[in-house]
């Protein structure tokens, strides 16, 4: 904990670099784009946030964990919740993206066509193919479905578009 | 509460308990699917469904002042304002996904109207969840024309559970209490009669392109279509019910007592019991506990 008398924006995004999914750690808060807006008032930090599954129990971690990572630099965070705009899939940065592939996880093909993405869940993240299929719209965590490759024969999850 | 509030928070009720009992149902097969990728599905699927609850729970809080477990578990049976299909016990795997397909297009007609809602919080929360809910749907509608394509078994149970499901479901648009406020605030932008219209010409089409002709006026209902050994197969539950749903001059009527009515005035049926005993035992229990 060190004492601050003003925080300046380049201090919070990196101290929210560190604040990972608790179900997927390998993305920021940043990476995923919950972060919708940041106000700062000395060392006083408001973080509007956008839920990604309404009732996903990650939130509620992550909530916390911001408060914690802010504390550490020596700010006061309050972390609110709105759903306008609804947080989608296409907020996941490029970035987001790749560490999700790099993770194992695919990542969410671009734009709003469930239907389409739902028979083509797109690349193995294991072995590039694109010789996939849906097992399930639905996996282990709220976010993720559950394909198989065809030609790697191995399962994999894909964070679904939303 | 002020007066003005009590359309919306009536609304809001309606809904979240919906959410609730539906969901707490749906989680009773955590374990027990057919199939681990249903048991995943079903659990998943609970798991929104609560979500759901607790965010429409959350919005009745701002309202009303209550937290939103005390809304959710604090209170005595009558006084839910779920639809009594929420709270069928799951039965077989048919009435399950009858159930699922049914209440899941309830929901898309109500959150697509609840978007338009003059409650901001309201219409900005439908919106998030109609984006969620399409997975549901996709998988309601994917069962459904798995088992109408397949073979007559599962046909005719699909049949026979999407009858006696949609007796129930009607209840799902059974107007709530204070409904004329909540329309006068234009809360609610339609009424529970519209949406009820919409829904059913909605599921009905759906149904039909499925390939299942559903005589919802009738004794049997379902067609009966022989089996592979030139058998007819025989009727699973008797499904008499001294009502029907019919469509008659260009709209839906529905005649003598369904089934299904009766939830948003707090008069459920016996499963109701089982259900609440458990769902609200540990906070009855221990209400200060946190977990």
């Amino acid at each position: 904990m060190v004492t601050a008398t003003s925080i300046s924006k380049a201090q919070v995004l990196e101290a929210l670099e560190g604040v990972k999914d608790p179900e997927i750690p390998a993305v920021s808060v940043l990476d995923l784009g919950i972060v919708e807006k940041i106000q700062i008032d000395g060392v006083r930090v408001a973080i509007t946030c956008l839920p990604t599954f309404v009732g996903c129990p990650a939130l509620d971690m992550i909530r916390e964990d911001i408060e914690s990572a802010l504390a550490e630099i020596g700010a006061t965070a309050e972390v609110n919740f709105v759903f306008r705009p609804p947080w989608t899939s296409d907020r996941i940065s490029e970035e987001g993206k790749r560490k999700l592939l790099e993770y194992g996880l695919a990542p969410p093909p671009a734009g709003n066509t469930v239907a389409l993405t739902l028979m083509a869940p797109g690349k193995c993240p294991y072995c590039g193919s694109a010789d996939t299929i849906l097992e399930s719209p639905f996996g282990p965590t709220a976010c993720r479905a559950t394909c198989y490759c065809r030609s790697c024969r191995n399962p994999f999850e894909q964070f679904k578009q939303i | 509460m002020p007066s003005d509030a009590k359309g919306l928070s009536s609304l809001l009720l309606a809904v979240a308990d919906d959410e609730l009992i539906i969901g707490h149902r749906h989680s009773e097969w955590t374990g027990w699917a057919p199939h681990i990728e249903e048991d995943i599905a079903f659990s998943s699927i609970a798991q929104d469904e609560i979500g759901h609850a607790n965010l429409f729970y959350k919005l009745l809080s701002e309202v009303d002042g209550r937290t939103p477990d005390e809304i959710a578990l604090g209170r005595q049976r009558g006084e839910y304002r779920h639809a009594i299909v929420c709270e069928r016990p799951n039965g077989d795997w048919a009435y399950t996904l009858a159930r699922h397909f049914l209440y899941d297009s309830a929901e898309q007609v109500r959150l697509e109207a609840f978007a338009e809602s003059s409650h901001s919080p309201l219409s900005d929360v439908s919106e998030k969840l109609l984006r969620e809910e399409r997975y549901h749907r996709f998988h309601a509608e994917a069962w459904l024309e798995r088992l109408a394509n397949g073979p007559v078994e599962g046909r005719h149970q699909i049949s026979a559970a999407l009858i006696s499901a949609m007796r129930d479901a009607v209840g799902l648009f059974e107007p709530i209490e204070d409904e004329e406020v909540a329309l006068a605030d234009k809360v609610m932008p339609n009424t529970s009669e519209e949406l009820l219209q919409k829904w059913l010409t909605e599921v009905t089409k759906r149904i039909e392109s499925a390939g299942i002709v559903l005589d919802l006026a009738s004794k049997d209902g379902a067609e009966l279509l022989p089996t592979s050994s030139g058998e007819l197969p025989q009727p699973l539950e008797d499904t008499t019910q001294p009502a029907s749903i019919s469509y008659r001059d260009g709209r839906w009527v529905l005649d003598g007592t369904l089934s299904g009515f009766g939830g948003r005035r707090g008069a459920h049926s016996e499963d109701f019991t089982a259900l609440w005993d458990d769902l609200t035992r540990t906070y009855r229990e221990a209400p200060a506990a946190t977990w």
